[in-house]
């Protein structure tokens, strides 16, 4: 050992000797501190990149629910549809695939192009791109036959909502299309083809419809191939869904108004289900699902038509006389009106230097409520209007629930307006003058509805004052939204006015008049434009845009069913002409199983039984709002949900 | 005196020979696994492992040849040695074989053969006469020299272009001229020339190199490209934590996420599957092996075997920092394989043959006493 260190210090240098040594501690401290730092501190972070390399998750689709009508009816579901995908990492040649694809397909290269650039950045190499959604036989068995000259083109199978009646309801239904940028990014669930609900039902039930998408790991190499799959998620199928819609009914009102434009609600005032909503003109749903191209929507959206506007639940009008209902109950809560109380209708009623006119020329002499509202007295009303005043009949008519949305399951429902002195000031900077008071007793003026909208108020009327959501889902429990100021016996006088409009020979309503059945409505025209001379003399033969909207709102019944109709027809003239014949046409289906249209002529002629008699009968029911649980009679069975 | 003195055997340097046998164990084995690819079903091995295990063999043939002279031969084949080096180097832009875009092989018919490989043991040599003559710690005028003497293989190697083998030949004559030591003067100068110098070689470098480097200050910046190397690395590396995915069971070499995984990156595989235990334990086995040579250089019995066993010395050290450095994110990606684990015919020739040199210097350590 001394001869070794002697030897050493003579053949090596002493610091080089050194600086050996302590270079492989260097470099044993350098490692070991380096893998304490990946291995230790680094690990968690890293074995979850490690998994994220071999593991790819695959989300299998769920079936979206199928919708149907309340009898069970088959409204929409899922059919096959055929997409034409591009595997970007087997496709040698990118352009001239597109450029293949556009021959075959006839879609214009460049929109190919353009689809394929906004899809590339959020697919993955080995993943299909969509780049046509919706595949004809004739093309899948291009596709195939030369799938072996051009790589990458695949067709994948996927389910498509099919709308079996895709005009009838579009506006309930409206339609699913592929998930947006924005919709992906509020809902981590949704990948990029994922089908939402984008109107209608379809987008309020979008959570109970979609189901749960199904999940497997997929075990990879890094060139994407399989090595294992475990299935961790079954998918679980969207929810199947009743709606209270009855498809034959909503059949009816589609054909009642075809060639019109206008609106039909039929609603059970108890529940507050809607039986039909047909808003005309209307649009496919299907087309949307298939991909509209732009010039389809360019002429959806300006068809002067309207038809993508739900006018049931969209449609704000003015109500014309229908808001004479809400006037009368409003009267009778506040005390204004006394029903025995006459008034002299001479045909008008001056203000200042202002001449109100009654739509009657010469006037209806002495008339008292039920005559006015039997024969839509204006001057009745008018001064009704000054007697109470806006701020009142506001407040009413709010509390029936104009001026604010039904809140039915549908996107975008407008509100409608109420007018009020604020409201007034707030949007004119002018003040609320004495004059617009009269105006407003008779539904004119700033005052705009929904269809769907009276036929809530109309509820209220029948079911003791209940202001209800409207459902579109059978078997909903009943939402009370608000209580309407509505005594029984105001309650019972208007009812039978109601009646008394239909059946009373001079009745505005006699058009409604049905067999068997208790019908009471009241109609409306409500003014598109200032009336003038020049149009008042043309009478009839006005241009379509300048005449008057035509309502009809109203209810029937017969033993424990009953249903509120509302029918409005777009530059329709008259009430009782224009709207008349399509409540007809719901009455005679809702209660006399009639599913066909009545010859035009004998609408509204049958004969009635005694005024007199029915009337009586209405009082035997009041003040009873039980009368709904008295044992069905045996032909309404089936129309009890 | 005859080459072989029986009592040699007595003073083989065991240790050092057991740690070998160990880092090959490890580095056959490990290759087995890195070899392997997972199919759907079961597994795919290709031989690489036997291959390697047969190079060991012919690798310990080789070390007992380079015990059985008497190493101070050496000293007259240094210069003859150098200037056969820089010949062959010459030659092989003219008649050298192209494989995978760098022309660096001398094609014998028989076997191929990399001059650059030469170079390195040359230049060793060389260095080691140099230096080891040299009485007194060097001026700048002996500094010039010897490291002029290394430039011009290395440049010759670079161009082929095979910028790690260059570096290697210079950072090995660095190292000896560092055992040697530089004049204080000097020392402190060389001290704030370099890091100021060297960031002019990136003139000197071609793109995909200066890719490399960027990418490893940032491998983010290019995950699919040049960086993808380092994070791969550093993946399957950290995602073996305490004790590994187990033999066989890494999936970034199984399902070949890491790229290279039997030759420059086999050490990433051994990370991912014995985790941080099985990698201090062959970074100790690795240090204990330089550690040996260590003290066979500060214990030879003349200058010139103890500059050769430096000389080993930092052959290795500076493929094992280079190499693991590499693996663990900390250096850019350069192709030099890990000596014993990376796959490689001629590497694990040298590599045994260069232990057998170290073997040679330490059994002789005391003949010469008596002689």
């Amino acid at each position: 050992m001394k001869n070794l260190l002697s030897s050493s210090e003579q053949s090596a240098p002493r610091l080089g000797a050194g600086l050996l040594q302590c270079l492989v501690l260097g470099l044993f401290c350098l490692f070991a501190v380096r893998l304490w730092y990946l291995q230790i501190h680094l690990g968690p972070v890293f074995t979850e990149k490690s998994r994220n390399n071999q593991l790819r998750t695959e989300y299998l689709f769920a079936p979206r629910g199928f919708l149907r009508d309340r009898n069970g009816e088959l409204l929409a579901v899922n059919e096959p549809a055929f997409v034409l995908g591009l595997v970007r990492e087997d496709c040698d040649d990118v352009p001239a695939t597109l450029a293949k694809v556009s021959e075959w397909s006839g879609i214009p290269v460049e929109r190919l192009k353009d689809v394929y650039a906004r899809n590339k950045p959020k697919v993955k190499s080995f993943e299909p791109l969509t780049l046509a959604p919706d595949l004809d036989f004739e093309l899948i068995a291009k596709v195939e036959g030369s799938s072996v000259r051009w790589p990458g083109l695949e067709i994948i199978s996927r389910t498509r909502r099919k709308y079996n009646y895709g005009q009838l309801l579009a506006h309930i239904l409206g339609f699913v299309g592929e998930a947006s940028e924005t919709e992906m990014q509020a809902d981590p669930s949704l990948s990029l083809g994922d089908f939402v609900g984008k109107q209608g039902l379809e987008n309020r039930l979008d959570a109970r419809l979609r189901g749960a998408k199904g999940r497997r790991l997929i075990e990879v190499d890094v060139t994407g191939r399989r090595l294992s799959e475990e299935l961790q998620r079954e998918p679980k199928a969207g929810e199947e869904i009743f709606l209270s819609i009855d498809l034959s009914l909503q059949q009816l009102g589609h054909k009642a108004l075809e060639g019109k434009a206008g609106a039909v609600v039929v609603m059970d005032p108890d529940t507050g289900e809607v039986h039909a909503m047909v808003s005309e003109p209307s649009y496919d749903s299907n087309a949307f699902t298939a991909g509209l191209s732009a010039a389809q929507w360019a002429e959806l959206r300006d068809n002067p038509m309207h038809p993508l506007q739900n006018r049931a639940t969209q449609g704000v009008y003015p109500p014309g006389s229908v808001f004479k209902l809400v006037m009368a109950a409003a009267g009778l809560a506040e005390g204004a009106i006394d029903p025995r109380e006459t008034v002299t209708c001479t045909g008008e009623v001056a203000l200042g230097n202002h001449v109100f006119r009654c739509w009657k020329k010469g006037g209806h002499g002495t008339v008292n409520l039920q005559r006015a509202l039997v024969e839509s007295c204006d001057v009745y009303f008018y001064k009704l209007g000054a007697k109470l005043g806006v701020d009142r009949v506001s407040a009413y008519a709010k509390a029936g629930g104009f001026g604010s949305p039904t809140g039915i399951d549908l996107p975008h429902e407008k509100p409608g307006l109420i007018p009020s002195r604020e409201w007034k000031l707030k949007r004119f900077g002018v003040r609320w003058t004495k004059g617009e008071d009269l105006n407003l007793g008779i539904g004119q003026g700033y005052t705009g509805v929904t269809p769907l909208q009276v036929a809530r108020f109309i509820a209220a009327l029948i079911n003791g004052g209940k202001v209800l959501k409207p459902q579109l889902i059978r078997g909903t429990a009943p939402e009370v939204q608000a209580q309407l100021a509505l005594t029984p016996e105001s309650a019972a006088l208007i009812k039978r006015n109601m009646i008394a409009t239909v059946e009373d020979p001079r009745g505005t309503c006699r058009r409604a008049l049905t067999s068997g059945v208790v019908v009471g409505a009241k109609t409306g025209s409500a003014q598109v434009v200032r009336l003038t001379d020049e149009l008042r003399r043309m009478g009839d033969s006005v241009p379509y845009k300048y005449r008057d909207h035509a309502w009809m709102a109203g209810f029937a019944e017969r033993g424990d069913r009953r249903f509120v109709v509302v029918v409005l027809v777009e530059h329709g003239l008259h009430g009782a002409s224009g709207a008349g014949p399509v409540v007809k046409t719901m009455i005679d289906a809702l209660f006399l199983g009639k599913k066909e249209l009545p010859p035009k002529d004998t609408a509204g002629v049958e004969g009635p039984a005694s005024p007199a008699a029915r009337l009586n009968a209405v009082d035997t029911q009041f003040p009873e709002p039980a009368a709904v649980e008295a044992p069905a009679p045996p032909d309404n069975a089936e129309g009890a949900q | 005196m005859s080459p072989i003195d029986r009592r040699m055997f007595y003073h083989v340097n065991w240790p050092l020979l057991w740690v070998i046998g160990g880092l090959f164990a490890i580095g056959v084995l490990n290759l087995y696994s890195a070899s392997g690819v997972r199919l759907g079903e079961g597994m795919q091995v290709e031989n690489f492992y036997q291959k390697q295990l047969l190079w060991g063999l012919m690798g310990l043939m080789g070390m007992a040849a380079f015990m059985t002279f008497d190493y101070r031969r050496l000293h007259t084949v240094a210069w003859p040695l150098y200037g056969v080096t820089l010949l062959l180097l010459l030659s092989v832009p003219f008649v050298g074989k192209t494989i995978y875009g760098a022309r660096r092989w001398l094609d014998f018919g028989l076997f191929s053969f990399q001059p650059s490989e030469l170079a390195k043991f040359a230049v060793l040599l060389l260095g080691a006469r140099l230096l080891s003559g040299e009485t007194e710690r060097l001026g700048l005028k002996e500094l010039s020299f010897v490291l002029g003497l290394g430039l011009v293989p290395a440049l010759m190697v670079v161009k082929q272009p095979d910028l790690g083998t260059g570096m290697l030949v210079l950072l090995l004559l660095a190292g000896l001229v560092l055992y040697r030591g530089v004049r204080p003067w000097l020392f402190r100068t060389l001290c704030v020339l370099v890091p100021l110098l060297t960031p002019l070689m990136w003139f000197v470098l071609k793109d995909y190199q200066k890719r490399r480097i960027l990418a490893f200050l940032d491998p983010a910046t290019d995950p699919l490209g040049s960086g993808y190397h380092i994070l791969q690395s550093e993946i399957a590396v950290g995602s073996g934590r305490l004790f590994g995915k187990g033999f066989l069971a890494g999936t970034q070499s199984q399902l070949r996420f890491l790229p290279e995984k039997h030759t420059d990156f086999a050490v990433a595989v051994f990370g991912e599957e014995w985790g941080f235990f099985g990698m201090m334990v062959l970074l100790a086995l690795f240090c204990s092996f330089l550690y040996q040579i260590a003290v066979v250089a500060r214990d030879a019995k003349d200058p010139f075997g103890s500059y050769l066993a430096a000389g080993v010395f930092f052959y290795f050290f500076w493929q094992i920092l280079i190499n693991m450095g590499m693996v663990m994110g900390l250096m850019p990606v350069v192709g030099v394989p890990l000596p014993f684990v990376s796959y490689g015919g001629s590497a694990t020739l040298v590599n045994f043959g260069l232990v057998g040199l170290v073997l040679n210097i330490s059994m002789r350590r005391f003949l010469f006493k008596q002689t």
